[in-house]
């Protein structure tokens, strides 16, 4: 149990640092929002998910409750995230930023 | 005139440094805060009013005044958006735009022709972007959630953090996340303009008109213990429902004021589509 948690734990900490290294990294507005989209919702669920499993240790009915209020977040931030990185996209777009290509200067 | 408004700033300053002087230390234990003050309230917090989370009855019963004028304040900062930028009537437009739903044709009409009542066209501005399906959608799916996590925060102020300010505050970012996805005509359906002035005061008058019912039961003010003989509980469990009923009030105020503000300042008082 404890090593599943760890694992869990690790994983969401290796997706959050690969997320910020990338927003650091990578070129230009857009292809910045792809690991800050997709690699933190991704290390927040699995690190959200150990701490359920961590709080499941010495089984109650109120550490149970507390896990599924810990899986309710998990699901609003699955639901939230994608969302806004797509409603950040989405004003670019309008507002008419062109993506970076090949060979151009780093933004 | 700059030298002289420099100067009063300076002195101003200079002032409030003297007196900052005087201050204890940070995290002095010897200082009057922490040798008398948050002991007595971390001791006598469950015993006086039966609220176990007494940052809670902290500002609700032992500083009800200060917060009573806090929640003043912040509907004096929304009435004075509404006052500062409202534009009411003023000159109607030359033209208007109108959008049918369904096919995207948009209709203009000029000063003074209208269109029938009717669900299929909607009133749209020279501005108008099309709304985002994905956002439009995951929105609607979240608004109730939040309205229901924001009752939550405001009804369990007494055992977790939480109370009236945060459950309002996010009562009312509901209401500004369905004017920012969808957009404000849409919001305003749901909380018209006169429903958000009416709310406010009403919730500042819940706050004042709760110790107002404690002056006139024969009490101070703010002093929830006479309520015992309306609610039919004992003075300390009263204290308690005092200070929910104050957190009701504290919440439509808050609530209101932010949609208020956020109204105002998005369409320039002009109460259009907004952002």
């Amino acid at each position: 149990m404890d090593i599943f948690v760890c694992i869990l734990l690790f994983s969401g900490l290796f997706f959050l640092t690969a997320g910020s290294i990338g927003i650091l990294r990578f070129p230009d507005f857009y292809s910045r929002l792809h690991p800050a989209g997709k690699l933190d919702t991704l290390g927040t669920l699995l690190a959200m998910l150990g701490l359920a499993l961590f709080n499941l240790h010495h089984f109650s009915l109120g550490a149970l409750l507390t896990s599924l209020k810990i899986m309710l977040i998990i699901i609003f931030v699955f639901v939230a995230s994608p969302t806004a990185t797509h409603a950040i996209v989405d004003a670019g777009v309008r507002a008419g930023l062109a993506p970076w290509t090949k060979g151009e200067k780093r933004r | 005139m700059k030298i002289i408004g420099l100067i009063i700033t300076i002195i101003t300053g200079a002032f409030l440094v003297y007196a900052a002087i005087d201050f204890p230390a940070w995290s002095d234990p010897n200082s009057p805060a922490s040798t008398y003050l948050s002991p007595y309230f971390i001791e006598n917090s469950m015993k006086d009013t039966s609220v176990p989370n007494y940052v809670t009855s902290l500002l609700a019963d032992y500083r009800g005044f200060d917060t009573m004028f806090e929640t003043t304040v912040i509907f004096t900062a929304g009435l004075v958006c509404f006052i500062l930028l409202r534009i009411s009537g003023g000159k109607e437009p030359e033209t208007s735009h109108y959008r049918h739903v369904l096919t995207g044709v948009t209709v203009t009409l000029k000063k003074g022709h209208k269109i029938p009542e009717s669900e299929d066209f909607e009133r749209i501005d020279d501005l108008w972007t099309p709304p985002d399906l994905i956002i439009k959608t995951s929105c609607r799916l979240m608004i109730p959630f939040i309205q229901l996590f924001g009752l939550y925060v405001i009804a369990h102020g007494h055992s977790s953090p939480g109370g009236g300010f945060q459950g309002g505050v996010i009562l009312g970012a509901s209401i500004i996340l369905l004017a920012i996805s969808h957009d404000l005509r849409t919001a305003l359906e749901k909380m018209r303009e006169k429903v958000v002035a009416i709310l406010c005061p009403i919730g500042v008058s819940i706050y004042a008109g709760t110790g107002t019912l404690c002056l006139l039961l024969g009490v101070n003010f703010l002093d929830y213990s006479a309520l015992a003989s309306v609610l039919h509980v004992d003075p300390i469990a009263a204290r308690s429902h005092g200070i929910f009923m104050v957190e009701i009030g504290v919440g439509i105020a808050v609530m209101t004021t932010m949609i208020w503000i956020y109204n105002n300042i998005s369409s320039a008082g002009k109460y259009n589509q907004g952002l």
